[in-house]
């Protein structure tokens, strides 16, 4: 991956160390967080093996990471799942008439100019709650991939350990 | 230098971060080049109607050409080209054809850089999503400056940027992470480049409290300061804020300062104060217990800048790669990513007020540090002397 030329920036400087530094803050913030966080999940019922910290850190940092990544051109799902048209949702909508030229495009003249201005508030209210559903669909895609990376990894590592043994 | 501004819209009553910018640098560039901006004649980024006379005018000293925009912007098919492009895998004539409709289409520019591009020694162009930038800069490539304006939005994802991106003669970036995303999308080493941003002039202390004692303000208070959209990320802050309260969290009043195109909550803990005049805005600068930056997408917060050089600290949202690494550089406050951690940064900031206040200065030092107005054009004119030197070499 290409780095940033190496040119003039207030990144090439040295910065003058700060009294209260905000990484630190961040730690210190981000470590409470994750304790309510634990503690509210396992009041809940989740796994036992969210007690551990060091794994509910993991397990928030892998989800962090695939949720970062969630570009469409970033992930592999889509390749497998094959014809975009078959499975991704289509948030725009098209006005559409299966007759012939003249009444089809005075059916499309007809919704354009007073079908969609009535029930435009209908339209926006599902295209926002669509979009919202194929973001969440890229993370669960992102979220499959990561797991599935770090399953793929863990597998290489195993038959290395046990061919040395 | 003879030097040619390209952007979509130009004039002292235009609010917007890249109109802004180009103005500030046209005004400041103007005391040491032959500057003239080339724009369109729209003041709505929305509509793109024209509404400034066609033609040559003067603006604070600027030489000023303005175009007519071709055609109004139409907003249906824009919003059906940005689901399909955005959705991924749509052809470059697609991808092309939603610049088109982004706009302005100002066919007059483009022939006046086709024709007369050469006249210019650089010709420095804002925003690579508009139809200027996009369809402009080819045309005067090897004397072009490009200064992105990009965020982390869906747009910079489209595939044609990839060749774009490596065509301008030099880059001017408003932040590290910015120059990191174009780099990385152009997926090569781009021209040589310089990480600028806005200047920001040293903020007149004390500001009396009495504008917002006239408004009947609250002592205690964290401020949204900004134009009040979705796209901003207001609707996302204030039920982020409604919800730490519910939850019993820390209380204080959560002030939204500017025009709204969304209706907020009814709650008596926020107050909508809608477009606020200039005395009010520094009021509420100047008197808030901290600034919150909810925006997702950025390619530099100006108004953290802002705050910032009144010594107030920041909770922003770390989502945006910009704002996470603005406040980590500053060491100017706290960011966050979820409801959980907005209600500690919230609570960590009104229950330490020493610690907020260090990191109120620490921002100051920051401001003071890189972008004061003689900083900034120092970096700019370096880059511009470095391109121009470049290209003089290569034309022997």
């Amino acid at each position: 991956m290409p780095q940033p030329p190496a040119t003039a920036s207030i990144f090439d400087r040295d910065q003058p160390s700060a009294v209260l530094p905000a990484d630190e803050l961040m730690v210190q913030l981000q470590t409470r967080v994750r304790d309510r966080l634990r503690a509210e999940l396992r009041r809940h019922g989740a796994s036992e093996a969210l007690d551990d910290p060091a794994i509910l850190a993991d397990v928030h940092r892998i989800l962090q990471i695939a949720a970062e990544r969630a570009t469409p051109q970033a992930l592999l799902l889509p390749e497998i799942l094959g014809e975009p048209s078959e499975w991704r949702l289509d948030t725009a909508m098209r006005y559409q008439s299966h007759r012939g030229p003249f009444s089809g495009s005075l059916i499309v003249g007809l919704k354009r100019r007073l079908l969609m201005p009535v029930l435009r508030w209908l339209f926006e209210y599902s295209r926002d709650n669509f979009e919202r559903q194929a973001r969440v669909n890229q993370v669960l895609f992102s979220c499959v991939q990561e797991l599935a990376i770090e399953n793929a990894q863990l597998r290489a590592e195993m038959r290395r350990l046990s061919k040395s043994l | 230098m003879k030097l040619a501004l390209v952007v979509h819209r130009y004039g002292t009553d235009i609010a917007g971060g890249s109109e802004l910018e180009a103005r500030e640098y046209a005004e400041r560039l103007a005391a040491n080049h032959d500057v003239t901006v080339l724009t369109s004649c729209a003041r709505d980024y929305v509509t793109w109607a024209n509404v400034y006379p066609a033609g040559a005018s003067s603006s604070n000293g600027v030489h000023v050409q303005r175009f007519r925009v071709a055609r109004r912007r139409r907003l249906k098919r824009f919003a059906d080209l940005s689901d399909e492009v955005f959705a991924g895998s749509a052809p470059d004539s697609t991808e092309e054809a939603w610049f088109r409709e982004n706009g302005p289409d100002v066919p007059g520019l483009l022939d006046h850089l086709r024709t007369r591009g050469s006249d210019y020694d650089l010709v420095l162009f804002w925003a690579y999503r508009y139809a200027p930038s996009y369809f402009g800069l080819p045309l005067v490539a090897e004397r072009s400056v490009l200064i992105p304006t990009a965020e982390e939005d869906p747009a910079i994802e489209l595939s044609v940027l990839r060749e774009y991106f490596r065509k301008p003669a030099g880059l001017l970036f408003n932040t590290f992470e910015e120059q990191r995303l174009v780099t990385v999308r152009a997926d090569a080493v781009v021209g040589p480049s310089a990480v600028t941003g806005i200047g920001i002039d040293p903020a007149v202390a004390p500001t009396p409290r009495q504008p917002l004692d006239e408004l009947g303000l609250p002592a205690d208070f964290v401020l949204y300061l900004g134009r009040v959209d979705r796209n901003k990320g207001a609707d996302a802050l204030a039920a982020t804020f409604c919800g730490h309260l519910d939850q019993g969290g820390i209380e204080t009043t959560l002030i939204f300062a500017g025009p709204a195109t969304i209706p907020l909550p009814v709650h008596p803990r926020i107050r909508a104060l809608g477009f606020v005049p200039n005395d009010v805005r520094d009021a509420l600068l100047a008197h808030a217990r901290a600034l919150i930056v909810p925006s997702p997408y950025e390619s530099l917060s100006i108004v953290l800048l802002e705050a910032w050089n009144r010594g107030i600290p920041a909770l922003v949202n770390g989502r945006c790669a910009v704002l996470r690494g603005q406040v980590l550089r500053a060491n100017g406050g706290l960011f966050y990513r979820s409801p959980l951690e907005f209600s500690e940064g919230l609570t960590y900031l009104l229950t330490h007020p020493e610690e907020a206040a260090t990191l109120g200065r620490q921002g100051l030092a920051y401001v003071d540090r890189e972008y004061r107005w003689p900083v900034v054009m120092e970096r700019v004119e370096q880059l511009l002397r470095d391109v121009a030197t470049r290209r003089a070499r290569r034309d022997g």
